[in-house]
């Protein structure tokens, strides 16, 4: 009964042949392929002349699984045996498995791709990585390259503007100094970015007057509306607290930032800052921030893409000054003090920008009530010795101009590092100013070098004017016994303040 | 008469052993990898200068990441070996010195060239960044994609092989 179903369901598979000791075909079955009497296997495939070095073995027994054969315009993969005997007459038995490899192979070529791509992916990564930590290197020392030059041009602005100019040379000046700002805006953007995306950029929590510094932003932005011809409306909540705990500098570059950008995409019409109290909940106090514009609005499908860097979207006004980067500096500040934003918008009719963000709450503190006041510090009862260590004859100039348009100071202006100690022990030092770019010597060293003499001179102050800006760098100054840092570039205000911070 | 000598393939999955030995035998190219189960073999006659020609049986294995998974029929009679890793991948060229190690304990008069693929893929910085590793072991780096050495390699090997 089973006979039929054999004949019509089973496959043979198997094809014998009989070879001599050279290869040469004695007899075969032809089942799966077709080869002559008397011709030489070898000249079949190139598989078989492997049998010019077997069939010299006698009476052994070859396996070979998976091979795959090009023959006669078909591809047959194939398990083989060979038997090689003593009598001239050796067996090949050939197994055809083509239908079990390929679906082998289906697998295979499934995992394979798999591991493939993941290793693939994982170098991609590295790669950017890599890329992207050379990037921010290259930033961050390439701004710092540009802070003597832009602190210069900052501070010799300033100066000029009190001198004696006319109304011309005055515009020409204002111009400079609006670039100036400008330019020194960018820095700090690109390098807040390579700061971000490196992971340096670490937010500080100090005690701080919020009222204070609402009224200081107002107060700018107030002035940079009104310069645009734009109304400027602010609401500050009287229930928000007076001392918070967080990151002034970051706020103000949070507000600072929406603002600009409000007064930039608006032509006519007006900006409003509104800053109110949602609640105070465990000690922490919950602000709402909007900033409203009626500048030329935002399209809808652009409204994600506005946080990303460098993103500018095409606007009719094209000279709207910017990095690009503002918004996507704001979204990640925001992001890191665990608060959220979003944006509303229509089309030429405006933009509103919502953030909601917490604060730790602080009590009234006098201590730094009286530090704020000391800031402000003006008249000095005796003159005091300031050493200043700078190889940059601009920043020399620059300082000189400063503090001796105060008329508080004696100034000794030193450009190499090995003069520093000679200085300090035969000269009256009352602080020393110190640059981190000083040739042939870092400014921790020489910090070393004067905290080493003696008692007398651990505590003369030594502020560093650096051009690095990353955390890392202000820690490392202040281990190796730096008192405080000026980044580059500073202006008049900021060096002041710190100088007189120090002198007693 | 031309002498035919076996020349046998290794190295891990994917580094494109079919590849080179495509550009050899057949000078094409194709991007999409198609995996090797159990062995291709083909068939090259080169010219030796000033010598004879030589019949290149080139076995092409399915890749492996250890040698000794090897099947070792495969590796009966085999004349040289030419070991491919790829080199964007360090992967496949992490054992290198382990593999080598197993095919001189193995095959110890059998010639090895060690060869990194796809050279196309990889800058001089990447290389110095694994020259450790290169410098004292690999013999070519070619690319199967430009066609870069790959003539050079068999004839070198075919060579050593008379």
């Amino acid at each position: 009964m089973l006979e039929p179903y054999k004949k019509k369901y089973h496959t043979n598979n198997f094809q014998y042949i009989l070879v001599d000791d050279l290869g040469c075909v004695l007899e075969t079955d032809n089942t799966l392929f077709t080869v002559q009497k008397d011709s030489l296997l070898q000249t079949i495939h190139p598989f078989f002349e492997i049998l010019n070095s077997l069939l010299q073995i006698d009476n052994d027994c070859f396996e070979f699984s998976c091979i795959n054969l090009n023959l006669e315009k078909k591809v047959v993969i194939v398990d083989t045996i060979i038997y090689s005997q003593n009598k001239n007459e050796n067996l090949i038995i050939i197994e055809n498995l083509t239908k079990h490899y390929n679906n082998y192979q289906l697998a295979a070529q499934t995992r394979n791709e798999s591991i493939i791509n993941s290793q693939i992916l994982e170098l991609k990564n590295e790669y950017l990585l890599e890329k992207e930590t050379f990037k921010n290197n290259f930033i961050a020392n390439f701004s710092h390259q540009l802070r003597n030059p832009i602190t210069a041009s900052i501070i010799f602005s300033d100066l000029l503007i009190n001198s004696d100019l006319n109304t011309e040379q005055k515009n020409y000046l204002d111009i400079i100094q609006s670039a100036n700002k400008d330019l020194k805006n960018r820095i700090e953007d690109i390098l807040d970015i390579s700061k971000i995306e490196s992971g340096k950029l670490i937010l500080t929590e100090k005690v701080f007057d919020l009222k204070k510094l609402l009224n200081d932003i107002v107060n700018g932005y107030k002035f940079l509306a009104s310069k645009k011809g734009l109304d400027f409306n602010f609401v500050i909540d009287e229930n928000i607290p007076e001392f918070i705990k967080g990151d002034q500098y970051r706020l103000k570059q949070i507000i600072g930032n929406l603002l600009n950008n409000a007064i930039s995409f608006t032509t006519q019409g007006s900006v409003n800052f509104k800053i109110a109290l949602n609640y105070i909940r465990a000690k922490k106090a919950n602000l709402r921030i909007e900033v409203l514009d009626t500048g030329c609005g935002i399209a809808s499908e652009n409204l994600d893409y506005i946080f990303k860097r460098f993103s500018k979207i095409e606007s009719e006004n094209q000279n709207i000054k910017g990095s690009g980067l503002g918004l996507a500096i704001v979204k990640y500040l925001i992001s890191e003090m665990q608060g959220n934003i979003k944006v509303e918008s229509e089309i030429n009719k405006g933009s509103k920008f919502i953030c909601n963000l917490s604060f730790k709450l602080s009590d009234y503190n006098q201590i730094l009530k009286e530090e704020l006041l000391s800031k402000q510090l003006l008249g000095l009862e005796k003159k005091y010795h300031i050493l200043l260590v700078e190889d940059s004859e601009l920043i020399q100039l620059t300082i000189l101009k400063i503090l001796a348009a105060t008329g508080n100071f004696f100034i000794n202006i030193i450009s190499k590092g090995e003069d520093l100690v000679p200085n300090i022990i035969n000269q009256d030092v009352d602080l020393i100013l110190l640059t981190n770019t000083i040739q042939n010597f870092s400014a921790m060293d020489l910090t070393a070098s004067v905290r080493n003499l003696s008692k007398d001179y651990k505590k003369t102050p030594i502020i560093v004017l650096s051009t690095l800006a990353f955390k890392d760098d202000v820690k490392r100054f202040k281990q190796a016994g730096v008192n405080d840092i000026i980044t580059k570039p500073f202006d008049e205000k900021k060096l002041l303040e710190k100088i007189y911070k120090y002198i007693k | 008469m031309t002498a035919s000598k076996k020349i046998v393939l290794l190295g891990h999955f994917g580094v494109g052993k079919t590849s080179l030995i495509r550009r050899f035998v057949e000078n094409t190219f194709s991007e999409d990898y198609q995996v090797t189960i159990g062995v291709h073999i083909s068939k090259k006659t080169i010219e030796i200068p000033e010598q004879e020609s030589i019949s290149l049986i080139i076995w092409d294995l399915e890749g492996q990441d250890d040698l000794k998974k090897t099947r070792s029929s495969y590796l009966l009679g085999t004349n040289g070996f030419i070991y491919v890793f790829d080199s964007s991948r360090p992967l496949t060229f992490e054992n290198l010195n382990s593999e080598l190690k197993f095919l001189k304990e193995n095959y110890p008069n059998v010639p090895v060239k060690v060869v990194g693929n796809k050279m196309d893929l990889v800058n001089k910085t990447y290389l110095a960044q694994y020259s450790s590793v290169f410098k004292p072991l690999v013999d070519f780096f070619v690319s199967a994609k430009t066609g870069s050495r790959i003539e050079t390699l068999f004839s070198k090997l075919a060579k050593e092989l008379i």
